[in-house]
């Protein structure tokens, strides 16, 4: 019955520099249906930002979409020229950014900056779209929304100002939201605030949402499913409560083990030797092999892709059935 | 552990900012002075080889307290007590120039706290040098190798600009910086705020072996529970300004008293994905210029009454727990399910 | 030792700096004339086919001579022709631009040290001090500059004896130049130093007992002096120009060590009597001389400020 709204096939950004070309995203495969939320997962360098802003058309030169589909409600739009895509923008993809402050124009009411873009996606009256956007503000749950309409985002708090970036993405209905790390400038108690509200635009209006971030923890809390990155690289995708419970690729395995638990003993932390490799220095085979204790032969010369383990998704030789007991 | 040292002791520590607009704008738009208390009679102190955190939203004060401890910013009031030496003691200049190499900052932004025009090796060195550690330019030399190994670099990195190195060896490189002047008493700012979850797992563990090693006191200052959870012997909340409750860090996540710090642990994400029914959380941080009468949680709290509105709460000891509430003293508040 | 050159070099090899300016054909040909200007002046006792100040060599029935052209007298050839005392042009023009030169460097380093020295006491101090530097330098911002030179060349001439007022006349100059022109370098060094010196890494020096005359010279000088060279290059072009005026105006260099305003003054005197060479020649080499200077600051402003790229 769920049908996919977005599907990513083989997306790969490439940024040519004078040395050499980079590939911070390199071979990206998923899907969202609609009313999921998908976690996107990884560390700084994972290229999760940059996947996102492929999707809306959104990367800033000289990087560019060297390979791979982009098709939202079955329609391509990864080639479409840049006046299209800038519609698409908004109308059909939402946006939500870390600051709110770059998605809000400071000189502007909040009021009319939500109704302006209502009134440009919508084709509504001015009248209409005012209380549109009240209703948009309550959906957000900005107390006294009607009395606030008129107020300039400096009046709001950070918590609410992305409350307000949030309505905005919301204007013109689309059926996808991109989130990206939305709760990572905000303070714990104010970040559980907004996942409640994302959760709920999900389950009420049937919005895809992608929500990109570096936390497990909001993972934990709002996505359905999570893909996890890594320099590039899907390296495992699957349901929440799998990925986090039962983490198959070393990498996850150590990103989970790393994070230091609310219960039982403060043993040592399990960390992961090194870091992330620079997008110049990406090694061959699987690019997570220098920092995996269970590396093995074919690890350092090919890549593993992406192959389903149980409910997931894994790409790893580990899972591999002509390695596995060899 | 049979001899319980403290080493560091803050009494009713405050510091207010004057935060009132320039002179002229003042008496053109007829405003008064104002005034932000950052930090408002804190108390604590930190046992010798011990680590004390300190929690809590931005604007909360906890750095403040943190710029204060180690001396680059003065106390407008209360005063902080470091190896039996009252640190604002101007009489005893040459007793605090030799605490000065004992005390050591770890900030959060590793970028920011390495001069990008200095090699490693020199920005390693320089307390060697100010604080006149090591006599010859070898003996200086050997000290920033061994330093570097102790923290997990080559004695090669020496020669680098802090710009080659990733985010995670840069906090090492601040952390060796920090050790050059066998510091007792370290001052953690948020020192993995600004890293990856598997680079913070690397730091958070070095810091633990080098405690281990030296016998480090630390004053841990963040605003993630769980790591703070994972490095502290005891436990500060702060909320505008003040610490509403102290605990040992087991005790306060399983038994937590004070309301506030009950909603901050409530938003916590779960990562047990146990899926349990959560009380939503109300408000926000109010404005601290202007904070709210009498206990200044009273507006979010669902247990306030008239008193909470009027009067401070002092802290109450209850079985090794500060905490500041009125709830919580007159046992008004339910005991956590 | 050797290696450590080689890896100073391959650093340079692979900057940013390098690359971006083999990408730039202004930049490169800015560089080029400049060198070239530069260079002329240096070696112009070398270079020049005369020496116009020594007047054994000098011949009147050379005057007037235009460029390219033998002299009805003599038939002596000169490239660009002669003034009316039979000096050549192009090497008077080689000789005053040392003089125009050696003004505007020494001007400028004058203005860079007083400026960047106040402009780190200022945002690094703070307080009464900051406000005391910074009015001064607003004070001084209300007036032109030229006329602020005007007025110290005027107060110093008063000053000296007559008989050394030549010989000062030079030294004279760079001080009223780099007088009016160490506001913008205070403004600037002020500026970024407040940036600097909240920074995590000052705070540590400060904890590890270094003095603030030592946080100022060994960590926040290094981090400005980026946008310090960018406003020295662009002031060198303005103090040439500054220098020109002043002594076109005849309150500058003095003829006996005539610089390119000086020419240019000389010449205006011949410019409707037909003799056009003896100004336009001076001019020109003045123009290039600012233009390419100030096209290599500009470039310069936009390869260190990463903001434009």
């Amino acid at each position: 019955m769920s049908e996919n709204i977005l599907d990513v096939i083989d997306l790969s950004v490439e940024i040519p520099t004078r040395h050499n070309i980079l590939k911070p995203v390199d071979g990206l495969n998923f899907n969202i249906k609609r009313g999921e939320i998908l976690g996107v997962v990884g560390e700084s360098g994972a290229g999760k930002s940059m996947a996102g802003n492929a999707i809306i058309g959104l990367l800033e030169r000289p990087a560019h979409i060297a390979d791979g589909e982009i098709w939202l409600n079955k329609k391509r739009i990864d080639n479409l020229p840049a006046e299209s895509m800038r519609k698409i923008r908004g109308k059909e993809i939402g946006m939500i950014f870390q600051d709110p402050l770059t998605s809000l124009n400071p000189l502007l009411p909040i009021g009319e900056q939500l109704t302006e873009t209502i009134i440009e996606h919508l084709k509504i009256s001015k009248k209409e779209a005012l209380d549109r956007a009240i209703t948009l503000l309550e959906e957000v749950r900005i107390p006294a929304a009607t009395q606030r309409i008129n107020a300039y985002p400096h009046q709001f708090s950070g918590g609410m100002r992305q409350r307000v970036v949030i309505a905005l993405a919301l204007a013109a209905e689309p059926s996808l939201v991109i989130a990206d790390e939305p709760t990572t400038a905000l303070d714990v108690s104010v970040q559980a605030q907004i996942i409640s509200v994302l959760k709920k635009i999900c389950k009420e209006r049937g919005t895809a949402i992608m929500l990109i971030t570096h936390d497990m923890g909001v993972i934990a809390e709002s996505a359905d499913r999570v893909a996890v990155m890594y320099s590039g690289q899907i390296v495992e995708i699957g349901k929440t409560y799998n990925i986090i419970k039962k983490p198959r690729h070393p990498y996850t395995v150590g990103l989970m083990g790393s994070i230091p638990a609310l219960k039982g003993d403060n043993e040592r932390l399990v960390q992961i030797p090194g870091s992330m490799p620079r997008l110049n220095n990406i090694p061959p085979g699987c690019s997570f092999h220098p920092r995996c204790e269970k590396a093995f032969e074919p690890c350092y010369n090919k890549r593993p892709l992406l192959s389903k383990i149980g409910d997931s998704k894994v790409a790893c030789w580990l899972y591999d059935e002509g390695y596995k007991n060899g | 552990m049979a001899s319980k040292n403290i080493l560091v002791k803050v009494n009713s520590l405050t510091r207010i900012f004057d935060v009132s607009k320039p002179w002229l704008n003042r008496i053109l738009e007829r405003e008064k002075k104002q005034f932000l208390r950052a930090v408002d009679d804190v108390s604590f102190s930190i046992i010798e080889g011990e680590s004390f955190a300190l929690v809590g939203e931005s604007g909360s004060g906890k750095s403040t307290v943190a710029k204060m401890v180690v001396g680059l910013l003065d106390p407008t009031k209360g005063s902080i007590i470091i190896d039996n030496i009252d640190i604002s003691d101007k009489n005893k200049k040459e007793e605090l120039r030799k605490l000065r190499a004992e005390i050591q900052m770890i900030f959060q932004d590793p970028f920011a706290s390495l001069n990008p025009r200095w090699r490693v090796d020199k920005i390693i060195a320089e307390p060697l040098k100010s604080f006149k550690l090591e006599k010859s330019e070898k003996q200086i030399s050997a000290r920033v190798d061994e330093l570097l190994s102790l923290v997990g670099l080559d004695a090669s990195d020496g020669r680098k600009f802090p710009h080659e190195f990733s985010g995670g060896q840069r906090q090492r490189i601040c952390i060796a910086r920090a050790l050059a002047s066998k510091p007792k008493f370290i001052v953690c700012d948020e020192p993995t705020s600004a890293l990856d979850v598997s680079v913070q797992a690397q730091i958070l563990n070095l810091m633990r072996d080098l405690q281990d090693e030296f016998g480090l006191t630390f004053l841990f200052i963040s605003h993630d529970l769980s790591v703070v959870r994972h490095m502290a012997n005891h436990v500060g909340v702060m909320y505008l300004g003040r610490i509403v409750e102290i605990a040992n860090p087991k005790v306060l996540f399983e038994n937590p008293q004070h309301p506030y710090t009950r909603m901050l642990l409530d938003a916590i994400p779960d990562l047990e994905m146990s899926n349990k029914e959560r009380k939503p959380i109300e408000g926000e941080i109010p404005n601290p210029i202007d904070p709210p009468s009498g206990c200044t949680f009273h507006p979010r709290c669902p247990y306030a009454d008239e008193e909470c509105k009027i009067k401070i709460p002092a802290p109450i000891n209850i079985k090794g727990i500060m905490v500041a509430c009125h709830g919580v003293a007159r046992g008004r508040i339910p005991a956590k399910q | 030792m050797f290696t450590k050159i080689i890896e100073n070099f391959q650093r340079a090899r692979n900057s940013d700096f390098l690359y971006s300016f083999t990408k730039s054909p202004v930049a490169i040909i800015s560089f080029f004339i400049s060198l070239a200007l530069i260079l002329g002046a240096i070696f112009a006792p070398f270079i020049a086919p005369h020496d116009p100040f020594n007047p054994a060599t000098l011949n009147l029935m050379n005057g007037f001579s235009a460029p390219m052209q033998p002299n009805e007298f003599t038939g002596e050839i000169f490239w660009l022709g002669t003034d009316d005392q039979g000096r050549d042009v192009f090497s008077t023009i080689l000789f005053g631009m040392r003089i125009s030169l050696f003004v505007g460097f020494a001007a400028v380093a004058f203005a860079m040290v007083l400026g960047v020295t106040l402009g780190l006491i200022a945002g690094y101090v703070g307080g009464w001090i900051d406000a005391a530097i910074m009015r001064i330098a607003d004070v001084q911002l209300t007036f032109p500059g030229i006329l602020v030179a005007m007025l110290i060349f005027g107060i110093v001439k008063g000053f000296t004896p007559i008989e050394q007022r030549d010989e000062m006349a030079i030294w004279v100059l760079i001080i009223a130049i780099g007088l009016s022109e160490w506001v913008q370098f205070a403004r600037v060094v002020r500026g970024a130093t407040l940036v600097e010196k909240n920074k995590e890494y000052v705070q540590a020096a400060r904890l590890n007992g270094r003095s603030s005359t030592g946080i100022m010279l060994s960590h926040i000088l290094p981090n400005v002096l980026g946008p310090v060279l960018v406003i020295a290059t662009i002031s060198l072009a303005l103090a040439i120009i500054a220098e020109a005026t002043l002594s076109f105006l005849g309150v500058g260099a003095p003829p006996t060590q005539p610089s390119l305003g000086t020419l240019i003054r000389i010449g205006q005197g011949f410019l409707f009597s037909g003799e056009w060479w003896i100004i336009l020649f001076p001019a020109l080499t003045l123009l290039m001389l600012a233009l390419s200077v100030n096209l290599l600051g500009d470039w310069l402003r936009d390869v260190l400020n990463p903001k434009l790229r």
